[in-house]
Order: C-alpha cells, then sequence, then structure tokens
C-alpha cells in the first residue's frame, strides 16, 4: 500500500484512515476532516483519558525515557482520527522511505512523521558507547538518532533533498556526518577519524571525520551540509 | 548545459525568469518590499512613500501606515528583477476580487490594486484589479475550506471569511479541567488552528523559518495606549524575561 502521497518536495500527506501517524512536533501544516492532535511519548495531558488505541508500537520504555533524556525539540506528536493531514517542517525537502520490516536509523532532529505501527526507540548520546558518544560530538548532530522498525511509511527532512547509496557486497561507504541523513536495513555505522598532525595544528582537509557505513542497506545523504 | 543570457530584449515581460526569479516592466509603476530588487535594466527610480511626486497615488492606494516605511515605489522605463532569499516567486492576477496575504512573503504589486492592512496582525489585503508578486518557501498549495492551518503554513486566503482559531478538542478538555494551567507546559504543538470556513481558496505553503516582521513591534506598541498601570506591569515584566532570556 502506498505511504504518504508528496504534494511537492517538501510537503507530504498523510491518509489517517491508514492508521494514526506520529510526527515532528510543530510540523502540522494544515488538515481536513476530523482530527485530534496529542503530545506522544511524553507525559499525558487530561485530554488522554481516551487511550491510544493502535498505538501499542510506541509503548517501548525506553523509547520514552529517551525521548524525556533527549529534550523538547524531537517531541512528537500524534494524529489521529479521519481526514488527511499535511506535514512539512520549515521548508525542509521530504524524503519518504518505505519499511519492509528492516531498521531505519534517523537523526532525531531530521524525523518529519512515521506511522504509528512502526517501533520506534531512541538512541540517546553515550548509551551506545564510546563510539556512538563520539559520534554524536564529532558530527555535531547525532545527540539523538531514532531507530524505527515494522511495515509502514517515514518521512525524513534534508537540505536540497536526499539521494539514496546502496551499501553491500563488504564495501564500506564513508559519508560526511553533516550530509548523511538515515541509513536503512542492517547497517553498522562508525566514526572514521583519521586526525593526524597536521588537523592538530590547524592544516587539515576539513574531511578528517567521517561516518564509515558498512553491512547490507542503503544510506541516504544530502548533498549539503546544512544540518536542520 | 550552455547558460541563457539574458539582456533587456530577451527578459521576460512581467513573467518568472526561473521559480526564483521574476522580471518586471517598469511600463506602469509598482509598489516594491524594500529589499526585493536584485538587479534592473534602465533608469528606475525607487522612491520612498513619503518623498515620491506620485504622492496622491500612493496615499490612495497604500492604506498601511505600519508597513510604509519598509515599501518603496519604483518607477522609470527599463526592467527589474526580483527575487527573495531564494524562495519561490509566485505572481497572481486579482481581477475586481481580494485577496489577504502574509506581509513578509509579499514582494510587490500594480498600482491598480489597493493595499490595505488586514484585522489579523501580520497579514495584508489587496483589493482591486491587478498583478501582484509573493514569495513561498517551496510551491504554493491551494486549499478549499473547511480546512485547518497551521499558522506558520498560512500564506494567504481569497474571498474567504476571516479566519477563526481552532484550538484542539482535547487540548480544550485539559485546559478546562482543574489542571488547566499545568497543560500548557504539555503541548502537542498542534493544539492551535486557524479554521476557514465558506466559500474560498486558502494559499499555504511548507512552514519557513520565521523572519521578523518589523510591523509587529509597531503594531504591539500602538495597542499599549487601551493598556491601564497593571497591565503595563505585567508586559514590562514579560518583556524583561525574554530578554534575559535571549541574551548572547
Amino acid at each position: 500500500m502506498p505511504g504518504y502521497e508528496k504534494v511537492n518536495g517538501k510537503v507530504v500527506k498523510a491518509d489517517l484512515s491508514r492508521g494514526p501517524v506520529l510526527a515532528r512536533r510543530g510540523a502540522m501544516l494544515f488538515y481536513t476532516g476530523q482530527v485530534s492532535f496529542r503530545p506522544a511519548g511524553g507525559g499525558m495531558p487530561g485530554g488522554m483519558s481516551g487511550g491510544m488505541p493502535g498505538m501499542g508500537g510506541l509503548g517501548a520504555i525506553a523509547g520514552m525515557a529517551g525521548r524525556a533524556l533527549a529534550g523538547e525539540h524531537v517531541a512528537m506528536m500524534a494524529a489521529e482520527g479521519m481526514g488527511e493531514v499535511h506535514y512539512g517542517f520549515r521548508g525542509s525537502n521530504v524524503t519518504v522511505i518505505e519499511l519492509q520490516g528492516e531498521l531505519l536509523q534517523v537523526e532525531a532532529d531530521r524525523l518529519l512523521c512515521h506511522d504509528a505501527n512502526l517501533q520506534s526507540s531512541v538512541v540517546v548520546l553515550g548509551s551506545g558507547g564510546v563510539r556512538q558518544a563520539v559520534r554524536g560530538a564529532v558530527s555535531g548532530q547525532g545527540l539523538a538518532t531514532t531507530q524505527i522498525s515494522g511495515m509502514g511509511s517515514v518521512a525524513v527532512l534534508s537540505h536540497g533533498g536526499t539521494f539514496a547509496l546502496p551499501v553491500g557486497g563488504g564495501q564500506v561507504i564513508g559519508v560526511d556526518p553533516q550530509s548523511y541523513v538515515a541509513a536503512q536495513g542492517n547497517l553498522t555505522i562508525d566514526v572514521g577519524a583519521s586526525l593526524g598532525w597536521r588537523d592538530a595544528v590547524g592544516k587539515g582537509s576539513g574531511e578528517a571525520i567521517q561516518l564509515k557505513v558498512s553491512g547490507q542497506g542503503t544510506v541516504y545523504v544530502q548533498a549539503s551540509e546544512r544540518k536542520l | 548545459m550552455t547558460p541563457t543570457i539574458l539582456n533587456p530584449n530577451t527578459l521576460p515581460y512581467n513573467d518568472n525568469v526561473n521559480p526564483y526569479a521574476f522580471c518586471v516592466d517598469l511600463s506602469q509603476p509598482w509598489f516594491m518590499r524594500k529589499g526585493a530588487m536584485i538587479a534592473y535594466y534602465g533608469t528606475a527610480n525607487f522612491e520612498a512613500l513619503g518623498v515620491t511626486n506620485l504622492a496622491s497615488m500612493v496615499a490612495a492606494r497604500f492604506s498601511s501606515p505600519l508597513y510604509a516605511n519598509d515599501w518603496v515605489v519604483v518607477s522609470g522605463q527599463g526592467k527589474v528583477v526580483i527575487g527573495d532569499r531564494g524562495y519561490d516567486i509566485n505572481s497572481y492576477d486579482i481581477d475586481a476580487g481580494n485577496l489577504t496575504i502574509k506581509a513578509s512573503n509579499l514582494l510587490g504589486f500594480e498600482t491598480g490594486l489597493e493595499l490595505k492592512q488586514s484585522i489579523v496582525p501580520g497579514f495584508l489585503t489587496l483589493i482591486g484589479t491587478g498583478k501582484f508578486l509573493a514569495s513561498s518557501n517551496g510551491p504554493v498549495m491551494f486549499a478549499e475550506p473547511p480546512v485547518r492551518v497551521d499558522p506558520e503554513a498560512l500564506l494567504g486566503w481569497a474571498d474567504c471569511p476571516s479566519p477563526s482559531h481552532h484550538y484542539d478538542a482535547g487540548w480544550m478538555q485539559g485546559f478546562l479541567g482543574a489542571m488547566g494551567g499545568m497543560v500548557l507546559g504539555l503541548q502537542s504543538g498542534e493544539e492551535r488552528q486557524f479554521d476557514f470556513t465558506g466559500e474560498g481558496t486558502v494559499l499555504l505553503q511548507s512552514s519557513e523559518e520565521p523572519r521578523p516582521d518589523p510591523a509587529i513591534a509597531r503594531a504591539l506598541e500602538s495597542q499599549l495606549y487601551g493598556v491601564d498601570h497593571a497591565g503595563l506591569t505585567r508586559i514590562q515584566s514579560v518583556v524583561q524575561q525574554r530578554l534575559m532570556s535571549q541574551q548572547p
């Protein structure tokens, strides 16, 4: 079943009859029909008494704790009801990725929305060991990586659009940390730091720190170094 | 690919050069937002609204003291190219109609149109017949009411009754409950929308990074006359807090 419909390069339309959608807070542009919005994965206000039908995938305690730690800026909200909701965020370009059971790793800042039936958890800086911590620190954006799996659609944000690079056959792809958007499949992402004395004295190539992606899957890259 | 080289004869006549630039022909004067011009051919006079020799026309057409300092009137002979932050530039013709648009996205309009401040702060209404230019982040989307819109995504509307505020029912329930004050900290970010009903068209864009609109401060200032001493004290403390938190 097709997921979100792209209205243009910067906007997607989600039909809620396919099920509820979780989206980055503030990403709703406009909607038609009877739709209600509520905070997801955090504390529940008074309006929550109705329960959350069809949102079991969201319940992982680790995911909630991770969200709380990761801070307000990646707070998610759920939209449910009958109608069509348009999503976009500050004019960033949108890429829709269909998941058929594989894992998607995406920087929490770059997640626009995903189907609520997908499992998601947040890996916060440091919890992945020293490498993860170093990666977050050097890329300046890997403070919280969201891991999503299941069957459904995910929309991610980029500056200027993304292109997909296949990874496999024992190859390793090096990606600029600022250009890295998301990784789909069974992929390992390491920081490759080739720091030498030149970098120490400020005469490095400027490309000393790269993400080394290996395994089997697809990595999504933007042709820009702008963070969101 | 060889680049197309444009000259005064090959530049389009009142049309887009590319999605991000628009060429205006000065066969008649235009109102333009300051800073919108990126290049021009010929003799174009950019005059502040207060010092132009078209004073009576300006006074009759530009009915917005709030924005008068941010606009110029352009006259002369030649072609002016207009751009805005690399956003898409859209031109529309209004034929004996009305259209309201976000003030920070309006770039220029022909003098056949009359400009007025909308009752909704930060929006301007154009009435009459003529062409206008507006920028948008990504292509403009059109929606028919009934539709509910995030304030940041709203570009404008034509022929619609003015929008009203809509608050999400779940949020209202919490607000009206005993814990009303507490709920404000736990928002979905989507509890407030503009609600459009009735006949008309709503113009939308992908929400953009908010740009400071200098007119907002002036509008707030002009509203202070009706505030009493207690209100002014309260505003002062709010402003003080904001200033403290914004210190670099």
